[in-house]
């Protein structure tokens, strides 16, 4: 612990040096920016300004790209809460309700509590990690393919809550998403399924594309048509004080925040899982504890906070496996990886004991990032929702423009441009059709790393299903998962039953 | 107001301007060639290169290929006067990155990275592609495969664990990546060689493979040296046996000193070029390619992680791979 504080210490004199500080603003207001564009998310971003690190220092260098990875994760929710188009994936939750507090007149206290609860999420995490990490990297460790297994299928029952005033349509939205997963190259065999033949699909379909297209072109398209009321926009109240959340805000808000965030780091630290699926399953958790389920997708403002605080504590997370396993836990800690490589060290659990100053100063550093970019998304916040007083015709041009062109920076390829516009087309239907877009979009995610476990988990039990209930995590994870199906279901027999005798 | 909105909209479209210049620098022509100069080329100077050149690679940024492109790119740039700017393209299994080099002009400014990928993936799915498709420039090195368990593995050496898994044929699962993948041919030919039978478990990144295994849900694994090596130099996982000779790790056996030297797999790293680039910048690419190797950084990178110096060039070059080709597809067959 002492030894902790005194590294941690160590840290700090490496991070506030003005250099050190310089890089980190920079990486927080680049990350920030590149979060909130629509389109272009965190790994792209780190793609493209990686180069610029090889002339600096390796530890200036990697504190201003995690600045960009985490600031990414303020900035997503700008664009979500403002104009209902989420500026990365990890923030599709964020638009569910972010947006109908907008249209409430509330846009500052949605984005204020937004910034908070990021703050608040992204700074436990890296207080837990700080005295954690090692501790946390062998719980990691715990899950293999039947826990991972049973984690996705734990993540599907939050869909539950996502299925809308339908949830017969929701649950077909969710199927099509399965479906979606499936499409690609064969894990076990390497044979393409529904490729018919078209090259771009052996890769498979990547979320990004899909979640953009249905949250963010359909969304336009629909707008366009419509006369948006604006009202309650222009009434938004922008004097600074107003941005607080109020009392009641956070009163309800406090649990789910405090929950999102040790969910959201949890899941961060698991390789593969990563910052989106924490934003999911947290939003999910957070609607079946409520007391006011109904009012969420309306504008509740814990629908905003909690995947907030999981996906910032999620891309805290993500450090762990990367700097005491040397295994990236995500697409954007893989380019991290690999700028270490080129720096010439080694992530792994070496690293803390062969440049010290290297490890503290990356997390001292994000202490002061998270207090930069609070600062900053509050100052910034008036700014940022004048933004709603472009006129929409032109607004929507722009948003367009940048999520086509984040679509095609995700793999350098106009295929993926192409799919963006057809599932434009396809969310826009859906939403005429009163098919909700998060079902697709979550199965989707779930359901690549789901198939994965499972023909994993298969072949190391040699085909029986029993794996999933032969070890400790995994069983619980199952029984929650089936506790959250069938009781909602109990409980309306119960009642029904209880009706049923009151009247005889 | 007016002024307002004005200046917002100013402010958003320097935003766009500044977005689609920098995915543009990353990703694409990082310096847009200033098209056909004006002034009459100068035949003396040399013809190549006259603009950076764009290293196409399949997969993404970060990986360990793209990290060697990059690290090579910067011990050749003194030597060219141009830099290497990586352009990934990770789409359709390799065919993006493939295609767009195969299809490109024949002038030495587009080139593909090449690892056994390229050699593999065309023989799994139908593809309008292979090595064969590119005039081969050189090999530079391989990236060493191991098998490696957990510290408290109670598998010391390569003949415990076969005799193990001899003992109770499939019963052990060992972490492999995903079919056409060069670990999964090691896996099967050492099988072959040692007549004994173990699951393969697939994982989609090495990365991912390794955890498992560590985290002891699996027998072994088998791998790239550097996906492990973090571990290795920790003491949570131990390399019990390699496919190559390791520069760094010496004692560490490999299978031919384990009594198979007829499993020969080598996960090569390399350059290949657009068909019909003329001879002369091939030359002059294997020459600034050879003196990289004395280059400090990269020399440190590629010491520090195992990678074996072979410098194969041209038609040697693609020997070799026509070699992978005939192994591995005979490795599929069985």
């Amino acid at each position: 612990m002492f030894e902790t504080l005194s590294n941690l210490l160590y840290g700090f004199t490496v991070a506030i040096t003005p250099m050190n500080l310089l890089y980190c603003l920079i990486g927080v207001v680049s990350g920030t920016v590149i979060g909130a564009l629509p389109g272009l998310g965190p790994s792209a971003g780190l793609a493209v300004l990686l180069p610029i690190t090889f002339g600096i220092e390796p530890v200036s260098g990697i504190i201003m790209l995690a600045g960009i990875y985490y600031g990414a994760m303020y900035g997503g929710s700008i664009t979500s809460i403002l104009i209902n188009t989420p500026g990365d994936s990890a923030a599709v939750m964020t638009s569910l309700d972010g947006y109908p507090l907008t249209q409430k007149g509330r846009a500052g206290a949605a984005m204020g509590m937004a910034a908070f609860s990021s703050f608040i999420g992204g700074t436990v995490a890296v207080v837990a990690f700080t005295f954690l990490a090692p501790v946390l990297a062998s719980a990691a460790l715990s899950f293999g393919p039947p826990e991972y297994f049973a984690l996705m299928v734990l993540g599907l029952t939050t869909l539950a809550g996502m299925t809308g005033d339908n949830p017969t349509k929701g649950f077909i939205s969710a199927i099509v998403g399965l479906f979606l997963a499936i499409i690609g190259l064969d894990l076990v065999t390497g044979l393409p399924r529904f490729s018919f033949g078209m090259m771009e699909l052996y890769s498979g379909i990547d979320f990004i594309p899909v979640a953009m297209g249905v949250f963010g072109i359909a969304e336009i398209i629909l707008a366009s048509e419509e006369k948006i009321n604006m009202e309650g926009l222009r009434n938004t109240d922008l004097r600074w004080k107003k941005l607080f959340p109020t009392a009641t805000d956070w009163a309800r808000s406090k649990w789910v925040i405090a929950r999102g965030t040790a969910l959201g780091f949890f899941i961060g630290m698991l390789p593969g899982a990563g910052a989106t699926i924490a934003s999911f399953i947290s939003y999910g958790m957070a609607k079946k504890a409520s007391k006011y389920p109904e009012e969420f997708g309306q504008g509740a403002i814990e629908g905003v906070a909690a995947p907030e605080c999981a996906n910032n504590a999620a891309s805290v997370g993500a450090f762990v496996p990367l700097l005491t396993l040397g295994v990236p836990g995500s697409a954007s800690t893989a380019i991290l990886m690999g700028a270490l490589m080129m720096f010439g060290l080694r992530p792994g659990p070496m690293l803390f004991d062969k440049s010290p100053e290297f490890v503290w100063g990356l997390i001292a550093s994000m202490y002061v990032g998270n207090v930069m970019l609070i600062l900053m998304v509050l100052l910034f916040v008036p700014l940022f929702v004048r933004a709603l007083l472009v006129p929409k015709a032109s607004l929507n041009a722009i948003v367009i423009a940048f999520i086509l062109v984040g679509a095609y920076s995700l793999n350098n390829s106009m295929f993926d441009v192409y799919l963006t516009i057809g599932f434009g087309f396809i969310g826009y239907f859906m939403k005429k059709l009163k098919y909700p877009g998060a079902p697709l979009v979550l199965a989707l995610v779930l359901g690549q790393l789901l198939e994965t476990s499972m023909r994993q988990s298969l072949i190391l039990s040699g085909g029986s299903f029993g794996i999933f209930f032969a070890r400790p995590i995994s069983t619980v994870l199952m029984v929650i998962a089936f506790g959250a199906i069938f009781l909602p279901a109990i409980k309306n027999m119960i009642s029904k039953l209880r009706t049923k005798n009151a009247s005889a | 107001m007016f002024k307002r909105n004005t200046m917002l909209m100013l402010l958003t479209l320097g935003l766009i301007a500044l977005m689609i210049f920098s995915v543009g620098c990353g990703a694409k022509d990082p310096a847009p060639a200033p098209a056909p100069s004006p002034e009459p080329a100068k035949e003396e100077k040399p013809a190549w290169p006259q603009q950076d050149i764009e290293v196409v690679y399949h997969s993404k940024a970060g990986s360990g290929g793209d990290i060697f492109l990059r690290a090579m790119g910067k011990a050749v740039e003194p030597a060219l006067g141009k830099a290497f700017v990586v352009n990934n393209l990770p789409g359709a299994a390799g065919a993006t990155a493939w295609t767009r080099v195969a299809k490109a002009k024949p002038d030495g400014h587009t080139i593909l990275g090449i690892s056994s990928t390229l050699v593999t993936a065309p023989l799994i799915n139908k593809m309008p592609v292979n090595f064969m498709s590119f005039e081969p420039v050189a090999m530079m090195f391989i990236d060493p495969m191991v098998i490696f368990v957990p510290a408290d593995s109670p598998y010391k050496t390569l003949a415990d664990i076969v005799d193990a898994a001899k003992k109770n044929p499939g019963k052990q699962k060992w972490a492999g990546g995903t079919p056409g993948e060069l670990g999964v041919v090691a896996g099967r030919e050492l099988m072959k060689a040692a007549d004994f039978k173990v699951s393969l478990v697939p994982f989609e990144g090495g990365g991912d493979a390794a955890v498992s295994v560590l985290g002891g849900h699996l027998d072994a694994g088998i791998g790239e040296y550097a996906e492990i090596a973090s571990s290795v130099e920790a003491g949570q996982l131990r390399i019990i046996v390699a496919f190559n000779k390791m520069p760094l790790n010496q004692e560490i056996p490999t299978v031919a000193e384990e009594g198979y030297p007829e499993v020969d797999v080598r996960k090569l790293r390399g350059i290949v070029a657009t068909k019909g680039t003329p001879p002369e910048i091939i030359d002059r690419l294997v020459e600034v390619m050879k003196t990289a190797y004395d280059d400090p950084s990269f020399k440190q990178y590629y010491e520090s992680n195992n990678l074996i110096p072979e410098f194969v060039v041209k038609d040697d070059f693609l020997k070799v791979m026509e070699e992978q080709h005939e192994q591995i597809k005979a490795s599929l067959e069985n």
